[in-house]
């Protein structure tokens, strides 16, 4: 920018000073001078218009340009005027001048162009802008000096105000640009040039309280302070043949203060620094040693290259060896994880990062973790002290090796655990892991086959990761699951096959069926399907088969009442919102065979105590009290439940006018039970068997009690 | 107040919406997963509605929201807007999604998707902004 600035100012002074002999030399009243065009290697100028009118020493200049175009930027409408022009043999001096660009307000402008000595080859420009208000001296200051030998120029300013400038930018569609008017500069910026151009460049300088933004803002900062130090020397580049220049720079940034916002990211200043060296040739901007320091985060070397012209990104090597994973996360990685599982995470340790970037193309990714935690925030798990070296090749298929010590997912306790994670390329990322193991509880968890792809976007289905496996499961104690989840001690064991699980984008879908071994008997789920299981309504379905579930050791988990026998349950069309059932079809039964079926007297009471609060009592009033337990034949019942009501029936192959065989009696003393109420609210249902397992709990005080 | 007027304007909307080509959709259909998501929304509604009255957030043609002008959000409270605009979107989806499923047709999710996108900008308040037929921002 400032180049430019250079380079019309210096334009300006090539003007003024053919303009110059002639302003001299006329004593006419006025004068007038225009041109269609001037062009130059850097720049073209388009219908430029002089006049000079009154008489010395209270001239008065005017001065338009309709169109001027440096760089490939373009400027319309430059108006410059001055009201108290002087002209000497030696100087022309403006004491009260007045640039605008176009409708921008003016800006109050004085100058004075010297050309000291005989000879006209050196020249001295001073141009300055005042602030609207402030102290005097306050602005700023271009001194501009040609000679023989080059040019110089140096342009400084004292809390320059940064709206005086932009109003004079050329303005070009979505652009970047500040959004307010508040903001000052101080500091100075010195390019020296000889007769090959351009020669060296100096600039320190002080940003204070600026503000920037693009239309939709969400490209914007507010209040930044930045300090920068840049220097820029030209050099001869020895190509064979031609003389070729080139340019060494550096640069030191310092941000202390500010905030932006660069979708989806939000940055507040802490102190960040960068600072890099490099080269320029060709308009190819060369990074050799860049490092960017971000408080909180870490360290990260960069060296590389782009385009300086088309703004593209040839190469770039970077290396963050040491980085905090709480800053890395919270600034950079969160803002992209919105929406999932690991969008609100406490996280700790360290994290190295190294990117290799050829040719417009990712080469290389190797991710690094040492000791990370992440913690959910909502508890929904937590997994610490993860290790890990993850490896990306653009094409090759690499092999990561994770670690995590433990933690918990949900409740249960997870770890120590071995991820030997495959992945298969860099810019189209899948996962495989062909077979591992963790232990759970007492038990064994092994996946096979894992394999994840991300889709873009397809007809019919959203875009997202795909992802699948199969695994088994060795058996746990029902006794350490059901401690660890905080409900109901069983007894028994858990283990089971686990079929083909996929995820499609939006259900996770069990294909074949999942099989537990509990109560000593079989439990298999069925078309188990998961409905938007990462979403804010997860809900689930499935069909259940449980078979020969010894009541025994069912009926001693819930405090119900002991009953000795053999269960068979089937569930069909079952739908859990919530982990709560929301519609189910569901039949209880004997199961076949030949074993024991006795009943205790409290699991009468308890079935009884089901269809409503006197029917508990009945049995108390009868001779049966006496007895602890009956026999039974057969034991039958069902729930059709749909939008919270639960409709009951007993057991099939015994209808009865009225009501409804729950328990059909058989050897000495034998009981039988029936229901009269067909419908009644689940909820009530599930209270008054929270109710009853909770009594049973105490079944000393009850009996008392009765 | 403002979550009353969400209300009104969900049952309104799920009570008169005649569904074009399948008279038979129940739109007010209730199953607790609808109910969830329909809390859900009513819970943001009262962050969301100082955005919409701003014309920081807009209302899209497919029945989703969107970040109209970020210029209306202080620069540190963005972050925050684009997460309550993915969780409102993920709701909206999820809504249209099982309403679809809860009348056994869930190849009817699109329709469903655009009736609601139409009443959403039929119920917004004045000076909000949606997008017209062009894609482009219209200030009601």
């Amino acid at each position: 920018m400032n180049e430019k600035w250079l380079l019309m100012m210096k334009f300006l002074i090539r003007i003024l000073a053919a303009f110059f002999p002639a302003v001299v030399s006329a004593q006419a009243a006025s004068l007038a001078l225009s041109a269609e065009d001037i062009r130059g290697p850097r720049f073209n100028i388009n219908g430029i218009r002089i006049t000079l009118t009154g008489a010395p020493p209270s001239l008065s200049l005017g001065m338009k340009l309709t169109e001027v175009a440096i760089q490939g930027k373009t400027w319309h409408n430059l108006h410059f005027s001055c009201d108290r022009f002087h002209a000497a043999r030696d100087a022309i001096r403006c004491d009260k001048g007045a640039l605008r660009l176009a409708e921008s307000t003016p800006l109050p402008v004085t100058f004075r162009l010297s050309a000291p000595g005989r000879t006209s080859d050196v020249k001295t420009l001073d141009v300055r802008i005042r602030n609207s208000a402030g102290k005097t001296g306050e602005g700023w200051k271009l001194l501009l000096r040609t000679g023989r030998a080059g040019w110089e120029g140096t342009l400084t300013a004292a809390n320059g105000e940064v709206a005086r400038i932009v109003q004079l930018l050329p303005v070009s569609e979505n652009a970047i640009l500040p959004s307010s008017t508040k903001g000052k500069i101080s500091g100075a910026a010195k390019l020296r040039a000889d007769l090959d151009g351009p020669a060296d460049i100096d600039a320190h300088l002080a940003v204070e309280g600026v503000a920037f933004s693009d239309a939709s803002g969400l490209h914007a900062g507010e209040n930044i302070s930045i300090t920068v130090d840049a220097e820029a020397r030209r050099t001869l580049r020895r190509i064979p043949g031609q003389k070729a220049h080139g340019w060494e720079w550096q640069a030191d940034a310092h941000w202390p203060q500010g905030e932006v916002f660069w979708q989806p990211l939000y940055f507040a200043a802490r102190g960040d620094r960068f600072s890099a060296r490099g080269e320029l040739d060709d308009n190819i901007l060369h990074l050799r040693t860049g490092k960017l320091s971000l408080a909180e985060i870490g360290e990260i070397d960069l060296s590389g290259s782009m385009d300086w012209s088309a703004r593209t990104l040839h190469d770039l090597d970077l290396d963050a060896p040491d980085l905090q994973m709480a800053g890395l996360y919270s600034q950079i990685v969160k803002p992209f994880l919105v929406n999932t599982s690991f969008s609100a995470l406490k996280t700790a340790g360290q994290a190295g990062v190294k990117w290799r970037f050829r040719n417009g193309v990712s080469e290389m990714l190797d991710v690094d973790l040492r000791g990370i935690s992440l913690e959910d925030e909502g508890g929904r798990f937590a997994l610490h002290d993860i290790n890990a070296r993850i490896p990306l090749r653009a094409t090759a298929l690499t092999h990561a090796a994770i670690t995590i010590r433990g933690g918990h997912i949900s409740r249960l306790p997870v770890g120590p655990v071995h991820i030997p994670l495959e992945i298969t390329g860099l810019n189209e990322p899948g996962f495989r892991i062909p077979r591992m193991e963790a232990p759970l509880m007492d038990g064994r968890l092994t996946l096979e086959n894992f394999s994840a792809i991300r889709q873009g976007q397809a007809q019919g289905s959203p875009p997202g990761w795909r992802w699948q496996f199969s695994g088994d499961l060795s058996p746990i104690s029902m006794e350490q699951l059901t401690r660890a989840l905080g409900i109901q001690p069983m007894n028994g064991t858990l283990s089971g096959k686990i079929p083909r699980v996929t995820f499609d984008g939006s259900a996770i879908e069990v294909q074949g069926a999942l099989l537990f071994n509990v109560f000593d008997g079989t439990v298999l789920v069925w078309n188990l399907k998961a409905l938007e299981p990462f979403g804010s309504a997860p809900s689930l379905m499935a069909d259940v088969d449980m078979r020969n579930l010894d009541l025994d050791l069912l009926t001693g988990a819930f405090s119900f009442g002991n009953m000795e026998g053999r269960m068979d349950v089937v569930v069909r069309d079952l739908e859990l919102f919530d982990w709560k059932p929301v519609k189910f079809n569901a039949r209880l039964m004997s199961s076949r065979g030949d074993y024991r079926r006795r009943i205790s007297q409290r699991a009468v009471q308890s079935i009884s105590s089901l269809g409503g609060v006197g029917a508990a009592a009945a049995i108390q009033r009868s001779f049966l009290r006496v007895f602890d337990e009956f026999g039974y034949s057969q034991i039958g019942w069902s729930c059709r439940l749909r939008n919270g009501v639960c409709d009951m029936g007993g057991i099939e192959s015994e209808p009865l006018p009225h009501g409804y065989l729950i328990v059909k009696g058989g050897g000495i003393p034998a009981i039988t039970v029936i229901g009269y109420n067909r419908r009644v609210d689940w909820q009530e249902l599930i209270s008054r068997l929270q109710r009853i397992t909770d009594a049973n709990a105490r079944p000393v005080l009850q009996q008392d009690r009765q | 107040m403002v979550s009353s007027i969400f209300r009104a304007a969900l049952l309104m909307l799920l009570s008169l919406v005649p569904l074009a080509g399948y008279t038979q959709a129940n739109i007010e259909i209730d199953t607790p997963a609808i109910a969830s998501i329909k809390r859900s929304m009513q819970q943001r509604h009262g962050q969301l509605e100082p955005y919409y009255s701003s014309g920081a957030i807009g209302f899209t043609r497919d029945g989703l929201i969107a970040m109209r002008d970020a210029n209306a959000v202080p620069l540190a409270g963005r972050q925050s807007v684009n997460g309550l605009i993915a969780a409102e979107n993920q709701d909206r989806n999820a809504l249209y999604r099982e309403i679809a499923r809860a009348n056994s047709h869930p190849e009817w999710e699109a329709d469903i998707r655009s009736t609601f996108g139409q009443r959403w900008i039929e119920l917004a308040r004045g000076g909000w902004w949606y997008q017209d037929g062009n894609g482009g921002w219209a200030k009601k």
